[in-house]
């Protein structure tokens, strides 16, 4: 590590050691569950390995091994230090097990995901018929974020240190075995599975599996046969066992024999037979791996045609369109191009400064042409190289090219042009050029597509050709980036080389024809001077040269000339007669004129190869297949050169087809309800939870109001024995002890040395919660004294019904009336959030960060990228590689935290004010925690400026050290629903027509299914709001994956993605699979509330007393292998609510910061929920310094040069794998270990300003649903690469018809639910009251939400030319709904036979 | 029903067709026990016997494999008790949610739950006694042609139109289809590629056009299906005006699905069968499966409903009433829906189901469906006997 990296990461852990120690000061005065801060710092990796277990020994036996041996092999080394005892302290044999299991799984996952604390509930020892003992591993479903290998080696090392223990094998009994096989296929017919073991290969791995494996039901939907089994729990799928059995042993067999073989203890010779596939595999196997067989053999066959290119018949080299990105088009998100489209974005190779892994670089002006749809951060669904890609703006490449009303053709190089012109746009004829990575397509192992013909490949060209560049660059005289073309034209024919991309027109883009159709009118063309009289060109002394006096070349105009200067991007003006083309020697001479217009060939001079060559676009591409038969001859480059004086690349032979996906993100995080305080208060403080309302309600007139009776807390002060629920003693301010008491018998209960506490007499598990009547008025009052503060100091102080944590330790009141005070709400952990989508980040300007030179020589950016010293603002400088920039609404957030915090710290803790900010300035320099979906792990970062995006730029590593790949959509997931996966029997039985999409898990997601009588509860609150959920969509996707389409959002989770649900004690946290129709979301209004039409919204008149939440009307199970399979549409008649807060999606580059003080003096982990998946994402562990070899892989094959070789580009005509070219180029993988590891992050292009372009996409800016979805279909008809048809059919195939019949389909087998106290029914009680209160039950799915998009959809299939299969099935489905909703009697009858 | 649909969609209309279904089937119900209600049981005493009468709301196991039956009646619910060591524990494998039944028993001591002794379907009375024509006369019994699939087996139709001009065939005066005339439309995704004719209007044309080639003498009987064209919820109204307008040959009569029609005296109760899916799904394979379509059918005939579950494959457009309740004793009844043929006698009610025309799919053949395609179960009106030819 250099000094500098050292200096830097010491400045950073000084900073942290500090706050810490203020922290822990504040700490030690009680109040908080536990005296100490609770998030422990890893430095790295073995840290965290040890902080997530709590287990102390392991960090340091892993620096140990570490280097001597891999992770699995120290894996398996620990199995021994654990059996021998010199780590850990367990004294049972089970223990040892369970804590050699743990750790097995935490090295594997590099101690950053939750699995080996709740993946593993316990180890048991049980007895087999034959008297002896064997090991039973209780596996639970947040086992699946530990990946196949962890999975796998976890049982591996439980058998090894089964072996070293002297424990006999896990002898599996006949019923057992056929359970494994019914339940394993029960879970993959119900969730999915990545790899579905054959009902043989399961038994097999049954009968010979040494321990038993064991796991905790995850769903509802049960076994038949095989059922109520002595040693089985449950008659359910047990999800954890399924994963480790199927996508571990089973799909890793190689993997773990590779270990087995250098164990000496352990023998699992049948793994063998396994890795054969001799078990279980029957004809139709070998069909389908044929097929594959086939199916590779054409892939191969393909690239073979694109290598042929030097053989003269084959066509040119382009790469397959692909049409997947399109799938589960959704209204309101437009598309941008079709697959490989004409007139869509260029493909060029090169990274940006503020590029990096699964970036798309795109012009600013682009983003305001295409309507402000796209913006920095805005994620698109690309066709390659990757799946999805987050927009990010670069002026350096080209501009879109656009046809203005007045038939001006020119290309737009400058956002304010853009902006200048959009209103007369008629038709974007292109979309400029769309910067990837080589990385991107490394990371995506993705064929290199041909290259743009670009600048900085033509320099190649040019010095290959002989001439000295280097002196022409440094040459104040030549600018090789924009040459007049007079040089243009003398470089080409002096050196031999190429001509200069800026002359180089899209010759691939137009046919024989039309270069005949142009040369000839060109014959007819005259030349204008500038004075407007026509030049006789023969007067013009000497063909060839181009002057910058040549004037300007008119042409007699017509339609098919006019297209094809079009298509060949040539800007032209133009009147009712003519089209006048300025600097237009190059054009004439590249067509073979010389520049007296004369020209010396005839079309029956060109070659037949050159006449019949290519295809400009495939034959079976949207949108062309009903065009008129395509010839040959599409592609004119082969002619054009045959008739050029020099030689003419093919300028864009690749385009890249997207559309819009999830706009970009910059929002506070609150719960929903937001709440200010995770203390509980029941049902007192009504739908808005308040506080000062509940201090005041009493049921009837005979209670004291504001006398609550609520589950909390059974606590003991260890010192002085006053019983209490408050987590600090009331009289000697000594922390409290939990007490566990048997609900049986209600004896105390010691907890045993894994944290259980089971009653000894009854064998119950021993509770540590209490229902108690609690004086919320004395509370809210002592409160508000204690801080110093008066109820005015705030609106309204929010809390929560119930309490979620398994002990049930309330939060101090004092914190929320603070966190009220200045407007921030508490997550679940109890600490206040941000979220921002991630953008990577090598270099900055201070200019565009909002700082000044100074501050940032202040935080050790001393020299520039070119070793300058900084001295200005415009100096580009590299970023540190925990720096991050804030967006501006999060910097805002950020300084309330800090107010909220210095509050806290002066007002409660009664210590002295740390932060003292007055401006964001001050926010620069100080430390923040950035956390990623899905883990348990924080990062420390530091704040170095601002950016206007909405997004949160930072280096590359540091959002690769929060993150970690989940199980993305690619995996077959689950659900045939919703992204997900969840156990979908629970949903399915629940909803049964509810979808739910993607990918995994657990945070946040909410899926907000309104059962159509939920209410928007307040808008005046942060807007919960109650909605139906429109529809589910069933797509032919292709992964498993949950999608919940949240009115016009889209979510994707996982079976075991936690999502919020509004219980009865409040918001819980339940896996998806948990989740049923009926259930309320907690829903938060980001602002987007939609309208679609009038009807549906009578049905939501809010009703009191019901939580803010949105119900979840349907939701359906897809398994699709596209990423997204199954919509749910909330209805975004109303309100879409819920997305936007709590949603952590797994694709997620949606992270979120916390201000350091306010996660070291608030988090605990006595608040997180005790479900599955509670203590995902919350900050288990903090790693205070990223060390690039412990992050995601994904960062380093990121590419770190400042120009690629010219052997690379060639190299992308013949379509060559990224690794054939690995050898000249550098990607950060290189860098590992060494010195430079953090720093040299070269780029090939700079930009302005990374925050160029609209700074909200028009997704956000838009409000009605419907306005959005007419500007997308406005823009499909502006766009030359999209087929507006295409677009309307797409909308209404995935958006709207799943809706509708999601829907109504939902509406006949809904659940109803009670509006009084939320309870939810299968079917409407008989009694037509609630069963459990009394109260008045209704739907769940109603009219409005059933019909909302019928007309919207007629319209638009009318509008747009969809199919008349599309508006049948719309006819048909409209006379549906009628005749569910239409009283016969009240409309003209017709034939009344009856049964 | 057919427009005769009083629904709106509103709650109240669910309750009142799950209340409809409870009166109705409750009354075939209350001479068998002495029903009490719910609310009166909770305040018995303790051990004592007594009777209850529910709806089915929930089926649980228990930890220790007893079966949990929650109950419900109009003033609320009471859980039941089945020990898995009674014989009777093999009739709750049979329950479906949302079937009426009597049990009766003991309550426990607290009075919280009752231990079921004795369990009853409403069940088709073992005396009943079918009516039969008085004259020698045969009804073809058939189902799920969809026309407009690729899979329409028009030979097979056209053999069989052909066979009742035939004097052998001279006694078939009658023709009652179950449901899916035509492939339909937006069935299930991408179907169009699957679709022969694409336009439904045609389908129903085509239709039409095959109808005609039965002997112009026949009555003809009909009601939708789930491929058809009208709502999919049940009951199923009749087509409506435009469809029937092109579906005007031989003056065919349109039902609505459900629906009891007679033909010489014999009541043919024509179902589509949608829920029949679910009742093989639900129940274990010796009650009911694909191969034995009709033992199925016996099912819903012991239950006196043709759909009894809610919640789950079928879908509910909730009524004044529930449409759905056997009220009466069918002589006949006819399903179709899983494509298999399969027929027998329950309590003396000839069940059948007809097979198809549509040979198999691609969607059946991934999943392993083999139909039973190409043949016209005939019955004979008054002695009920039943005979299949085969047209494939």
């Amino acid at each position: 590590m250099r000094e500098a990296d050292e200096q830097y990461f010491e400045t950073l852990e000084t900073q942290l050691e500090a706050a810490f120690d203020v922290a822990e000061r504040a700490k030690e005065r009680g109040g908080d569950p536990k005296p100490e801060v609770e998030i422990p710092t890893a430095r790295d990796m073995a840290d965290r390995v040890e902080n997530i277990l709590g287990i102390d020994g392991v960090a340091e036996r892993v620096r140990e091994l570490e280097g001597q041996m891999s992770r699995e092999e120290a894996a398996l080394e620990l199995v021994e230090d654990f059996v021998e005892g010199t780590v850990g302290d367990y004294d049972s044999r089970e223990g040892k097990v369970e804590g050699a299991v743990r750790t097995a799984v935490a090295l594997l996952t590099e101690g950053v995901v939750a699995a080996p604390i709740e993946g593993i509930d316990r180890v048991e020892l049980l007895e087999n018929d034959d008297g002896t003992e064997f090991i039973n591993v209780y596996y639970a479903g947040p086992i699946r974020s530990a990946g196949g290998t962890a999975q796998a080696l976890s049982v591996l090392v439980a058998d090894y240190a089964r072996a070293l223990l002297g424990i006999d094998q896990y002898k599996a009994r006949e019923e057992e075995i056929g359970r494994y096989a019914e339940e394993i296929d029960l879970y993959d017919k119900d969730t999915g599975l990545q790899y579905s073991p054959k009902e043989k290969e399961t038994k097999f791995i049954a009968e010979h599996m040494p321990i038993m494996l064991d796991g905790e039901a995850t769903g509802d939907e049960e076994v038949s046969g095989y059922r109520d089994l002595e040693r089985v729990d449950s008659n359910s799928p047990r999800g954890g066992m399924c994963l480790v059995l199927a996508e571990g042993i089973a799909l890793k067999a190689p993997k773990i024999q590779r270990y087995t073989r250098n164990l000496d203890e352990v023998d699992w010779p049948w793994l063998q037979d396994l890795i054969d596939g001799t078990i279980g595999k029957d004809e139709a196997d070998e069909g389908d791996s044929a097929e594959d067989a086939n199916g590779d053999d054409a892939g191969e066959g393909a690239d073979d045609d694109g290598g042929d290119e030097a053989d003269e018949q084959a066509g040119p080299p382009r790469v397959e369109p692909a049409d997947k990105y399109l799938r589960d088009l959704i209204a309101g998100r437009p598309v941008f191009s079709h697959p490989s489209k004409s007139g869509g974005f260029r493909l060029r190779y090169g990274r940006s400064r503020n590029h990096g892994f699964a970036t798309a670089g795109v012009h600013p002006a682009t983003m305001h042409l295409v309507d402000d749809f796209l913006a920095t951060g805005t994620q698109i669904k690309t066709e390659r190289p990757g799946k999805a890609a987050g927009v990010v703006p670069v002026d350096t490449i080209e501009g879109p090219t656009v046809r203005l009303a007045n038939g001006d053709v020119r290309r737009i190089d400058d956002a304010e042009e853009a902006l200048a012109v959009r209103n007369g746009v008629e038709k974007i004829l292109d979309l400029g050029e769309y910067l990837v990575n080589y990385g991107e397509f490394v990371e995506n192992n993705h064929p290199l597509a041909p290259a743009s013909y670009t600048v900085e490949w033509w320099e190649q060209d040019l010095a290959a050709a002989g001439a000295d560049v280097q002196a022409m660059q440094d040459s104040p005289h030549i600018d090789l980036a924009d040459p007049s073309a007079e040089e243009a034209i003398e470089w080409a024919t002096e050196y031999d080389a190429p001509l200069h991309p800026k002359y180089t027109y899209l010759w691939h883009d137009v046919s024989i024809e039309q270069v005949c159709a142009l040369a000839d009118a060109v014959e007819d063309a005259q030349v204008a001077q500038a004075d407007g009289a026509y030049a006789d060109p023969e007067m013009d002394g000497t063909a060839g040269d181009a002057h910058s006096d040549d004037g300007a070349l008119v042409l007699p105009r017509s339609d098919a000339v006019q297209q094809t200067l079009e298509h060949l991007l040539i800007g032209h003006t133009q009147d009712e007669e003519t089209i006048t083309v300025t600097d237009w020697v190059p054009l004439v001479r590249t067509l073979g004129f010389s520049r007296s217009l004369e020209r010396d060939w005839t079309r029956e001079d060109l070659s037949e190869h050159a006449r019949t060559y290519g295809e400009s676009e495939s034959l079976d591409a949207i949108g062309v297949a009903e065009d008129a038969e395509r010839e040959d001859g599409q592609n004119a480059i082969k002619a054009i050169n045959e008739v050029a004086p020099f030689q003419v690349r093919e300028r864009a032979p690749t385009r890249i087809g997207n559309r819009m996906g999830r706009p970009e993100k910059s929002e506070r995080r609150d719960l929903s309800p937001a709440v200010h305080t995770l203390s509980p208060i029941g049902e007192a403080g009504g739908a808005q939870r308040d506080v000062a309302k509940a201090t005041k309600h009493a049921d009837d007139m005979s209670d004291t109001p504001g006398q609550v009776e609520v589950e909390v807390a059974r606590r003991r002060c260890p010192d002085c024995g006053t019983e209490t629920h408050q987590a600090n003693c009331a009289e000697c301010s000594g922390t409290t002890e939990p007490v566990y008491v048997c609900p049986d018998c209600e004896a105390e209960v010691e907890r045993d040395e894994s944290g259980r506490a089971e009653c000894g007499r009854c064998e119950t598990l021993a509770s540590p919660t209490q229902y108690k009547v609690l004086d919320l008025q004395e509370a809210y009052r002592d409160a508000l004294q204690n801080v110093g503060e008066r109820e005015t100091a705030f609106e309204q102080l929010k809390a929560v019904k119930g309490l979620t944590s398994e002990e049930k330790v309330p939060e101090p009141m004092e914190k929320g009336i603070l966190r009220a005070k200045h407007d921030v709400s508490a997550f679940k952990d109890g600490t206040v959030r941000y979220d921002m989508t991630d953008l990577p980040v090598t270099a900055v300007r201070a200019s565009e960060l909002d700082v000044s030179a100074e501050r940032l020589r202040g935080l050790g950016y001393t020299e520039d990228i070119h070793g300058d010293p900084l001295t200005h603002e415009d100096q580009l400088v590299e970023l540190k590689v925990q720096d991050i920039v804030l967006s501006d609404g999060a910097a805002e957030h950020m300084l309330q935290t800090a107010r909220f915090v210095d509050d806290l710290l002066e007002q409660y803790y009664g210590l002295e004010r740390f932060y003292e900010f007055d401006d964001r300035e001050d926010l620069v320099g100080e430390l923040v925690f950035g956390m990623a979906p899905h883990t348990s792990a924080a990062t420390v970062g530091r704040v170095v400026g601002f950016t206007s995006a909405a997004v949160g730029y930072a280096h590359p590593y540091f959002h690769a050290a929060k993150r970690r790949n989940c199980f993305h959509p690619d995996t077959r997931l689950w659900y045939e629903d919703e992204n997900d996966d969840w156990e979908y029997g629970t949903i399915e039985e629940l909803v049964e027509s509810r979808l739910d999409d993607p990918q995994e898990d657990d945070f946040g997601t909410l899926v907000q299914e309104l059962d159509g009588d939920l209410t928007v509860s307040s808008l005046g609150e942060n807007g919960p709001c109650r909605q139906p959920v429109d529809a589910v969509s069933k797509h032919p996707a292709p992964d498993h994956l949950v999608e919940v389409a949240v009115g016009d959002r889209t979510l994707r989770v996982t079976p075991d993605h936690t999502m919020l649900r509004a219980g009865p004690d409040g918001i819980e946290e339940v896996p998806a699979s948990d989740l049923a129709a009926g259930d309320d979301l907690p829903a938060y209004d980001g602002g987007e509330t939609t309208t679609m039409t009038a009807r549906g919204e009578a049905s939501t008149a809010a009703t009191d007393g019901a939580a803010p939440t949105d119900t979840v009307e349907a939701v359906e199970y897809v398994e699709s292998d596209v990423d997204h399979v199954y919509c749910l549409t909330v209805a975004d008649t109303h309100r879409v609510a819920v997305e936007g807060t709590y949603v952590g999606q797994c694709d997620g580059d949606e992270d979120c910061v916390m201000l350091l003080m306010d996660g070291l003096l608030n988090f605990s982990k006595s608040y997180l929920p005790n479900q599955r998946g509670g203590q995902m994402d919350a900050p288990l562990v903090m790693s205070s310094r990223i060390d690039p070899s412990e992050i995601d892989d994904e960062a380093h094959n990121m590419d770190i040069m400042d120009a690629y070789p010219r052997e690379f580009y060639e190299a992308t005509r013949e379509m060559k794998d990224p690794t054939e070219v690995e050898d000249v180029m550098k990607i950060a993988e290189e860098t590992l270990g060494t010195d430079r590891e953090y720093t040299e992050f070269r780029h090939t292009h700079d930009t302005a300003n990374i925050a160029a372009g609209p700074d909200l996409s028009a997704y956000k800016t838009l409000g009605s649903m419907e306005d959005k979805m007419d500007a997308q279909l406005e823009i499909s008809r502006k766009l030359r690469a999209v087929v507006e048809s295409d677009v309307a059919e797409r909308i209404i195939e995935y958006h709207f018809l799943p809706d509708l019949i999601g829907n109504l389909r939902a509406f006949s087998r809904q659940e109803v639910r009670c509006l009084d106290c939320g309870e939810s029914f299968r079917r409407a009680p008989l009694t037509g009251d609630c069963r459990e209160c009394g109260g008045r039950v209704n739907l769940t799915v109603h009219e409005g939400s059933v019909n909302k998009y019928i007309d919207t959809a007629i319209r638009v299939a009318d509008e747009f030319g969809a199919r008349d299969y599309t508006k049948q099935r719309l006819k048909i489905l409209e006379r549906k709904i009628e005749s569910v909703f239409e009283n016969d009697h009240n409309k003209q009858s017709g034939i009344a036979d009856f049964m | 029903m057919t427009g005769q649909s009083t629904g709106t969609g509103e709650y109240s209309d669910f309750v009142a067709v799950f209340r409809d279904r409870y009166e109705k089937l409750a009354g075939k119900l209350r001479g068998r026990v002495n029903h009490r209600p719910t609310d009166a049981i909770e305040n018995m005493g303790g051990g004592s016997d007594a009777a209850l009468i529910g709806m089915v709301s929930d089926i649980r196991s228990t930890a220790s494999g007893h079966w949990l039956v929650e109950l419900e009646d109009t003033n609320g619910t009471f859980p039941c008790l089945v020990m898995k060591d009674r014989p009777i524990a093999d009739l709750v494998q049979q329950l479906l949610m949302d079937e009426v039944i009597a049990v009766e028993g003991t309550l426990a001591d607290d009075a919280g739950i009752l231990f079921v002794d004795s369990l009853y379907f409403p069940d088709v009375p073992r005396t009943h006694n079918p009516s039969t024509a008085d004259r020698h006369v045969q009804a073809a019994l058939i189902s799920d042609v969809h026309v407009g699939s690729q899979e329409f087996m028009e030979d097979a139709w056209h053999r069989f139109t052909d066979w009742l001009h035939t004097p052998e065939a001279e006694h078939v005066e009658y023709l009652l289809i179950a449901g899916d005339m035509v492939e339909g439309v937006g069935i299930y995704p991408e179907q169009d590629k699957e679709l022969d004719i694409i336009d439904i209007y045609d389908q129903y044309r085509a239709f039409s056009e095959y109808l005609k080639e039965v002997p112009a003498d026949m009555e003809i009987r009909m009601i939708p299906g789930n491929h058809d064209a009208v709502r999919l919820a049940e009951p199923q109204p009749g087509f409506d005006e435009e469809l029937r307008d092109i579906m005007s040959a031989h003056d065919a009569q349109v039902h609505s699905n459900p629906s009891l029609v007679t033909v010489e005296g014999v009541t043919v109760l024509m179902y589509h069968g949608v829920s029949l899916d679910e009742v093989i799904a639900e129940l274990p394979d010796e009650e009911a499966s694909y191969e034995e379509p009709h033992r199925a059918m016996y099912q819903l005939l012991k239950k006196r409903h043709v759909a009894p579950q809610y919640g789950g494959h079928t879908r509910l457009a909730p009524e004044d009433r529930d449409y759905l309740v056997m009220e009466e004793v069918p002589d006949v009844f006819h399903t179709g829906h899983v494509h298999k043929l399969g027929w027998g006698e329950y309590h003396n009610v000839v069940a059948l189901n007809s097979g198809c025309w549509q040979a198999q799919t691609e969607f059946q053949k991934s999943v392993n469906i083999d139909p039973d395609a190409g043949f016209a179960p005939i019955l004979d009106l008054d002695t009920l006997e039943m005979t299949v030819r085969k047209f494939s």
